[in-house]
């Protein structure tokens, strides 16, 4: 054996979810990663390195959580795959450290007991000991440790207790591979291991006789209350909803007044010609609509964060289980359907909490039928005009409320269909959820998980959608004619060549062909549809935003086909909403969904089926309604 | 009386954790059913004592001092006993 693989032992953290896994590993080796409360955060072999007292230096595996050696889930199959020595590029791990947690010994020990089978040198991380002697448990970590024949260490890794005391008893030489002394011959190893963890438990780790009623029970009581339950359930994503809307706001007008600076910089700089209008519009203008999106992002997944490590989330998922059955979802799938009101992409994103792939998938489809907040703009726009009022009276808050409950009720309806067309999954999945106590929220790993959110939208998908924003702004500039407006340049673009083909495509739905430019416009992103519409229309732009639209109605209502008959009659207006409810306009969506869904099939095929069937609900409105008089 | 009878008399006076009272300690008699694996892993072991805190479509109890949620097909696979 040379130096450098004695130097470099590896050692393996394995625990059932929420043992604290996570916690030691970070604790162990300095890397900063996430801690969930939910089950299974950690889906791959996460690997550090940290030192012995004496400085020797070790590899760390934190292997994902699993509740037996059975390999009944892929996580369970990489846990044992590694500890076995069979996961490629991973030899046999040296040392196994079992992390358990101590008020749960009776669930936790059953994998330790594995462990030890499988032959391997083992120390046992007995986390969380603050927590079980406030439960009236009496540990007794010698006793365990003889039992067992493995070292014993209790500690406390979110405290950063015990953490010198476990690396003692990682120190040459390591502890070898303990008897087993529960399995006697031809005995059931599943009864033999229950009927030592029994007596062990007995031995040392007694519990109070008396059933504690903890906080965390005082706090479940009124949150799972069947109503109270569902009030403060409300309540709180009522104002995390709120929140992130209204804070958001205020970060989105930096940058978007930034973007407008350095726009206006770099014009200032440059000579007017193609070269300025593809940094400005294009570069600058399409990075934009990208980093606009971050606060949302940032926000949500910083309450997301917060629910999670408090342990909240899965109160929730418990009581909106029911909810999400009707439509073949597990209550898994409320957050991501739910984030997907404020941005159908940290939706998607968050759709990684679900076990089930099929769901998974479900899910992603229909995200984007929960309406965003990017086609706010596009609604405040039309129902004034639909209604002949100014903006903000009750009768549009109805409209907008009517739009939502559209919207939802056909994702649900949608995601019924699908996941019967899917079929089961392989493992039949059942709702099975641990609740953890509520915690103090660990601000350092939020934080830095929101960060890392943050980095990689704005990395991957700022790549794909700055190539994107470049195609649309070329298609809006070339061919150029000089000495015109920007209408006219506009119509005579490419963009606007294509506008004019696809009129025949719009018109059943009422549109006239400037209006099909100005959707294909907000393919990019939908809120593009009221300034392309602007200045199709020729509105003149000033600075106030509802302003703006106020001017752009006025222009609207007056507008007409050739023959003098008005475009957007209140049938042709509805007809516009009821598309702007379904089509999925937005790359960006479409982008972040070909790398979650791991398939550019399922992103396309999404794409072209949400554009697909609000053309079809269009048609039906409008001709529908011509049919019937309107 | 063979041990075996003895048993199944014991088993047939059992009862599914869906029966059994809100609130009530009970003690786990037998798994019987396709997850009764997945169910031990969980904990769900057979002689450990669980408290139902909540029914309803799915349960929650309380098992050595952890709150699971579970399904009432899973439940179903549990046959308890009262305590005492």
């Amino acid at each position: 054996m040379t130096q450098s693989s004695i130097a470099l032992s590896t050692i393996a953290l394995i625990g059932n979810p929420n043992a604290g896994k996570t916690t030691l590993f970070n604790a162990l080796t300095g890397a900063n990663q996430r801690v969930g409360n939910y089950a299974g955060v950690t889906v791959e072999v996460k690997s550090g390195e940290t030192y012995t007292p004496h400085g020797r230096k070790i590899r760390v595996l934190d292997l994902p959580g699993c509740y037996s050696l059975r390999a009944n889930s892929p996580d369970e199959k990489v846990a044992l795959d590694a500890l076995s020595g069979t996961l490629p590029g991973e030899a046999k791990p040296d040392l196994v450290v079992c992390v358990v947690d101590a008020s749960n010994l009776e669930r936790h020990l059953q994998l330790t007991l594995q462990v030890i089978e499988l032959g391997l040198p083992c120390v046992l991380a007995l986390n969380m000991v603050d927590v079980a002697e406030r439960t009236g448990l009496r540990l007794d970590p010698a006793k365990l440790s003889e039992e067992l024949g493995i070292p014993v260490v209790p500690m406390q890794a979110n405290a950063k207790k015990g953490i010198v005391e476990l690396k003692q008893a990682l120190r040459l030489p390591l502890p070898v591979a303990s008897e087993i002394t529960w399995n006697s011959e031809g005995a059931d190893p599943e009864a033999a291991r229950r009927d030592f963890i029994i007596r062990l438990c007995e031995l040392a780790a007694r519990r109070p006789d008396a059933h504690q009623q903890t906080l965390s029970d005082q706090i479940d009581s009124a949150l799972l209350h069947p109503i109270l339950g569902w009030v403060f359930l409300i309540g709180i994503f009522f104002t995390v909803f709120w929140a992130i809307f209204s804070f958001a706001e205020i970060p989105m007008g930096w940058i978007e007044s930034g973007q407008g600076a350095l726009a206006g910089w770099v014009s200032s700089l440059m000579a007017e010609g193609d070269l300025r209008s593809l940094i400005v519009d294009g570069v600058i203008g399409g990075a934009g609509g990208v980093i606009v999106f971050l606060p949302q992002i940032v926000l949500l997944f910083l309450f997301i964060g917060l629910l999670e490590s408090s342990g909240y989330m899965s109160r929730a998922a418990y009581l909106m289980d029911g909810v999400m059955a009707k439509a073949g979802l597990s209550g898994k799938s409320f957050l991501p359907l739910f984030s997907s009101y404020a941005c159908a992409i940290p939706g998607v994103m968050a759709t990684r909490t679900i076990d089930s792939a099929k769901e998974r998938l479900v899910t992603i489809f229909v995200a984007p039928w929960m309406s965003c907040s990017a086609r706010l703009p596009v609604y405040f726009l039309i129902i004034p005009l639909l209604l002949h009022e100014k903006e903000g009276t009750w009768k549009q808050a109805l409209v907008l409320f009517g739009i939502y409950a559209l919207g939802t009720l056909t994702a649900f309806v949608v995601a019924r269909l699908l996941r019967g067309r899917l079929g089961e999954d392989i493992t039949p999945g059942h709702f099975l959820l641990e609740l953890p106590p509520y915690r103090k929220p660990q601000w350092s790993y939020i934080l830095r998980h929101v960060l890392d959110r943050a980095l990689a939208f704005v990395k991957k998908a700022g790549t794909v959608i700055l190539g994107l924003s470049i195609l649309l702004w070329a298609l809006s500039t070339y061919p150029k004619k000089d000495g015109v407006d920007d209408a006219e340049a506009l119509a005579h673009s490419a963009m606007g060549r294509i506008g004019e083909v696809i009129e025949p495509v719009v018109k059943p739905l009422g549109f006239d062909g400037r209006m099909g430019t100005a959707i294909l416009t907000s393919f990019a992103a939908r809120e593009v549809f009221v300034s392309s519409m602007a200045i199709l229309y020729r509105v003149d732009e000033s600075d106030d935003e509802e302003k703006n639209r106020s001017l752009l109605r006025d222009q609207l209502s007056g507008s007409k086909w050739p023959d003098g008959r008005p475009i957007f009659t209140p049938l042709a207006l509805v007809s516009l909403l009821v598309f702007f409810i379904y089509a999925l306009q937005c790359l960006p969506t479409t982008a972040v969904v070909a790398r979650e869904a791991g398939s550019w099939k399922w992103a396309i095929g999404q794409f072209v089926f949400m554009t697909a069937f609000a053309w079809v609900a269009s048609l039906l409105v409008f001709q529908g309604g011509k049919l019937l008089g309107f | 009386m063979s041990h075996a009878l003895a048993t199944e008399l014991e088993i047939d006076s059992a009862m599914t954790l869906n029966q059994a009272k809100v609130g009530c300690d009970v003690q786990i008699r037998l798994l019987s059913g396709p997850a009764c694996e997945r169910l031990r892993d969980l904990g769900f072991c057979e002689q450990l004592q669980v408290r139902k805190i909540a029914g309803g479509r799915n349960l929650i109890c309380s098992i050595c001092g952890t709150r699971m949620a579970i399904s009432r097909e899973l439940a179903e696979q549990v046959l308890v006993s009262p305590l005492g």
